[in-house]
């Protein structure tokens, strides 16, 4: 054999001899699992050439431009206060020396622990005639002010103050690991504290904050319970509106695309604004931070600054929740909410299994796929995540009520048994909206873990006679059951927070502690709904502060 | 017993290439040596005989079975290859004696053959540590027992002395190797240290940019250097030039290249080709002495003596049994 040119080497018939000896059964595994969690948008995909409902032309002559405006309305203001929430409080805690930094650090994640729609309750209740603000007002002796927040700029705030954690830990993350130097740095040439900080570390951490950023502004689309109890129009009210009062699929289909185009929208930009950004992965040395005293003054204003957030994005509602929940502990807490909370758990449980599994089963799949472009196709399961509860669950229906009609008329023919709906409308279709949407929360965790064991390591164990599947088993599992363990933490939180995909797809016998708020909530008995939401914080509570670990030991 | 036939990689489809059209084979019972910079495509090479990556070219053969080419990939754990890695990839949440039972535990004397390769590195009494209680060389040590426990056809160790300081890299490399020896497995390792494959290695393969440049005895490799770079990874040289060949009176073939190792240029006059020089700088480094000349003709020249007294002026010259000759 002679010299093989390389234009030899890469034509199409050897690159289709490779192709083939390459391809196994874990890139067919690989693109199983990443059809599986598409399969929501690709069916919405292809809804779209049924043409629109007939109340579209209405929809779009009347209310498209509210849901539109009212959407991009949520989007700007909840990212001005995130931003001044999350930075502001991020900074403080890692440039200054204060009173009660250390405990301030972490109770400026718990606000995480309330799912937004709970706050809405809560400050709902505080504003509302006779609610606590107008009793304390009494109390005290001053006439009664009301405040309305039951508008969009309400829903704005309330959002704002139960999802700034995302901006803020991720700007402190890159604060704690990043900043120290730069800033030493920008001093000793002599630009002032201040200028260090607009010229050289805001620029830097811009990556880390538009990427948490993103992420309050997904939570700000998927949102349906507390725009729906502030009666603000939304696209995800929209949804709920177009499938459950106008009966009309094909409309709510419509608003989904068109809210996955804004989804994707964002993801391009945050895409976007990251690339050339790969200095903020450059190893500036991990020494922690000096922090700065200052005076006495000072410290009280940072102090109280600092304090804001948590004390309107935690304490507040929470204090109003437990106020409700001694009011009404005794009507709420029967037999029956036993057996809700055990089944809220129930589901959870299995949800976070699944979605473990599912999320390992294609990181490692896609390992041992040996095709480059498979290991790329296998990121997007992650994707999930970006797209509205309402809308995954939407784009389950479709597939399983399809699928449940083929496996109808199969068993039918063959055995002359009609069944009733064997997917669609139970645990099974719930489970794997789920797993649709919360892939991502097991996927990063698990990754991150396996990233830290080097590939030598099952290379070792392969080179030792040993085989992919038990080299996971014996060597890889042990080594990445912290990242497992986190991924089923926070999936099975993230579980029970949920409420519009839960709303959409549960089984018609079946609840969870999120479907009972809101439905207390929307019967007028929000009192009532203070129990099934404090179990719910106080669960996802301990995670908060594992997660913010986890953070920061990254 | 190991084959390679015109073997070609590329990671990013064809604009570079890891390793270009390499062709060689093994003898049973030898131990080779790769020797190549950093991203001469050493790793690349080791990768694709012990299976972890798919050529995108020609084809490797085993024991007479083809087990890599562009239509079949024998699997890993298939091929019976040892591989040492160079960051030992030991497994960190086993014990000494479990990462070397690993491989064998399907074998029926699994724990006496365990045992017996722990006494060959020496290493029985530690068996129930974890790796991180070891140091460096005795990790190095269990990776080695690890990868003979299922008597491997070809045992590969990937720059095994990299991670050691040079004390005990010497002593470690006899060590190991006296082991290799012992166990009679035919061996290649890699390193980018031409001292470790002059000291142990029946063969020496020398890569460049992707290519196999030569494959030789070490002997060979040294007199008989294929090109500038292979000479220049044994000492320095220096390149005999027209200028440099006029001013020493030896006229050499016009359509080669030569050269001159440093260590062959004596201080005498009683060499083959001679020329007169002022001494500009002494620089004392030990056992020898690092002169920086200036030859009559005005050229500059360092040359390395272990003569300590030197006087100013004097005559340097070479013998053309010395000279390397290059076609290129």
């Amino acid at each position: 054999m002679k010299q093989a040119g390389s234009s030899n080497i890469f034509s199409i018939k050897n690159r289709l001899l490779r192709l083939k000896r390459d391809s196994n059964r874990w890139s067919l595994i690989t693109l199983f699992l990443v059809f599986l969690i598409a399969l929501p948008v690709i069916s919405i995909a292809f809804k779209l050439f049924d043409g629109p409902g007939e109340t579209w032309p209405h929809m779009v002559k009347n209310l498209l431009v509210q849901y539109l405006s009212n959407s991009f309305y949520l989007l700007i203001v909840c990212s001005f206060l995130v931003l001044l929430f999350g930075i502001t409080t991020s900074w403080l805690v890692s440039r200054f020396e204060f009173p009660f930094r250390k405990q301030l650090e972490w109770l400026l994640i718990l606000p995480l622990a309330i799912p937004s729609y709970i706050v809405a309750y809560a400050y709902a209740g505080i504003f509302d005639y006779g609610g606590t603000l107008e009793l304390l007002q009494r109390f005290l002796g001053i006439e009664f002010t009301r405040i309305d927040i039951m508008n969009r700029f309400g829903l704005a705030f309330v959002l704002s103050i139960s999802l700034f954690p995302y901006v803020y830990v991720s700007a402190r993350a890159f604060f704690l690991n990043q900043a120290n130097n730069l800033l030493e740095a920008s001093r000793v040439l002599g630009v002032s504290e201040w200028n260090s900080f607009f010229r050289l570390i805001l620029p830097l951490a811009r990556p880390a904050i538009i990427a948490g950023l993103i992420l309050v502004l997904m939570e700000v689309l998927n949102d349906y319970g507390a725009a729906t109890y502030f009666g603000v129009s939304t696209f995800t009210t929209g949804i709920f509106r177009s499938w459950f009062s106008l009966e009309e699929p094909e409309t709510a289909i419509y608003l989904s695309a068109l809210l996955i185009l804004i989804v994707f929208a964002l993801i391009l930009f945050e895409k976007w604004q990251r690339r050339k950004m790969q200095f903020t992965n450059a190893k500036i040395g991990n020494q922690r931070i000096y922090r700065k005293t200052v005076s006495k003054k000072m410290q009280l204003l940072i102090l109280i600054i600092v304090s804001f957030p948590v004390l309107f994005g935690f304490l507040l509602p929470l204090c109003q929740l437990l106020y409700w929940a001694f009011l009404t502990y005794s009507a709420v807490f029967e037999y029956e909410f036993l057996m809700l909370s055990l089944q809220t758990f129930g589901i959870a449980i299995i949800t976070a299994a699944v979605t473990v599994i599912a999320a390992t089963a294609l990181i490692f799949a896609s390992k041992w796929n040996r095709i480059g472009i498979i290991k790329n196709i296998s990121r997007l399961g992650v994707l999930g995540y970006a797209i509205p509860g309402a809308v995954v669950a939407i784009g389950v229906m479709i597939p399983t009520i399809h699928l449940d009609k083929w496996l109808m008329g199969v068993l039918n023919s063959a055995f002359s048994y009609s069944s009733g709906f064997l997917i669609h409308g139970t645990l099974i279709a719930l489970v794997y909206a789920y797993v649709v949407r919360f892939l991502a929360v097991a996927y990063n965790p698990i990754e991150s873990t396996t990233l830290k064991v080097s590939d030598t390591i099952p290379d070792a164990s392969k080179t030792l006679g040993v085989g992919n599947f038990k080299t996971f088993f014996k060597i890889e599992f042990p080594l990445i059951k912290t990242g497992i363990l986190s991924g089923f933490i926070l999936v099975f939180i993230d579980v029970l927070k949920e409420l519009p995909l839960t709303l959409i797809l549960k089984p018609f016998h079946i609840n969870t502690l999120a479907v009972k708020a809101f439905e207390y909530a929307s019967d007028e008995r929000v009192m009532e709904a203070a129990i099934p939401s404090l179990f719910i914080i106080f669960t996802a509570m301990l995670p908060v502060l594992f997660l913010n670990k986890l953070l920061v030991n990254k | 017993m190991l084959r390679i036939e015109s073997l070609s990689k590329s990671f990013d489809k064809g604009k570079t290439f890891a390793l270009k059209d390499v062709s060689f084979s093994l003898k049973e019972g030898d131990v080779y040596a790769i020797v190549g910079e950093s991203g001469s495509g050493k790793t690349t090479l080791i990768r694709l005989i012990a299976g972890l990556e798919s050529p995108d070219h020609g084809f490797i053969e085993l024991n007479g079975v083809q087990v890599s080419s562009i239509k079949k990939m024998v699997s890993p754990e298939k091929r019976k290859i040892g591989l040492v890695f160079q960051e030992y990839a030991l497994f960190p949440h086993l014990t000494l004696f479990q990462n070397i039972l690993y491989g064998i535990s399907k074998q029926k004397n699994k724990t006496t053959r365990a045992t017996e390769v722990l006494e060959l590195v020496g290493l029985a009494e530690m068996k129930d540590r974890y790796p991180h209680q070891l140091s460096g060389g005795q990790q190095q040590r269990v990776a080695l027992a690890r990868a003979l426990a299922p008597n491997p056809s070809l045992l590969i160790l990937d720059e095994p002395f990299s991670n050691l300081d040079a004390m005990l890299r010497a002593q470690l490399r006899n060590e190991v190797f006296d082991i290799v020896k012992k166990a009679g497995v035919t061996a290649i390792f890699v390193t980018h240290d031409t001292q470790d494959a002059l000291t142990v290695a029946d063969e020496i393969l020398i890569l460049q940019k992707g290519k196999l440049v030569q494959k030789d005895a070490a002997a060979n490799l040294y007199t008989k250097p294929s090109s500038v770079y292979v000479a220049s990874l044994f000492g320095n040289t220096i390149q005999l030039s027209k200028e440099l060949q006029s001013v020493f009176e030896c006229p050499l073939k016009a359509d080669c290249c030569h050269a001159i190792r440093n260590e062959n240029i004596a201080i005498n006059d009683e060499c083959e080709y001679v020329t007169n020089a002022t001494v500009l700088k002494k620089t004392f480094m030990g056992s020898d002495t690092q002169l920086y000349i200036k030859l009559d003709n005005g050229e500059h020249l360092t040359v390395i003596t272990k003569h300590s007294h030197i006087d100013d002026r004097i005559t340097i010259g070479f013998n053309s049994k010395d000279v390397l000759e290059f076609k290129e």
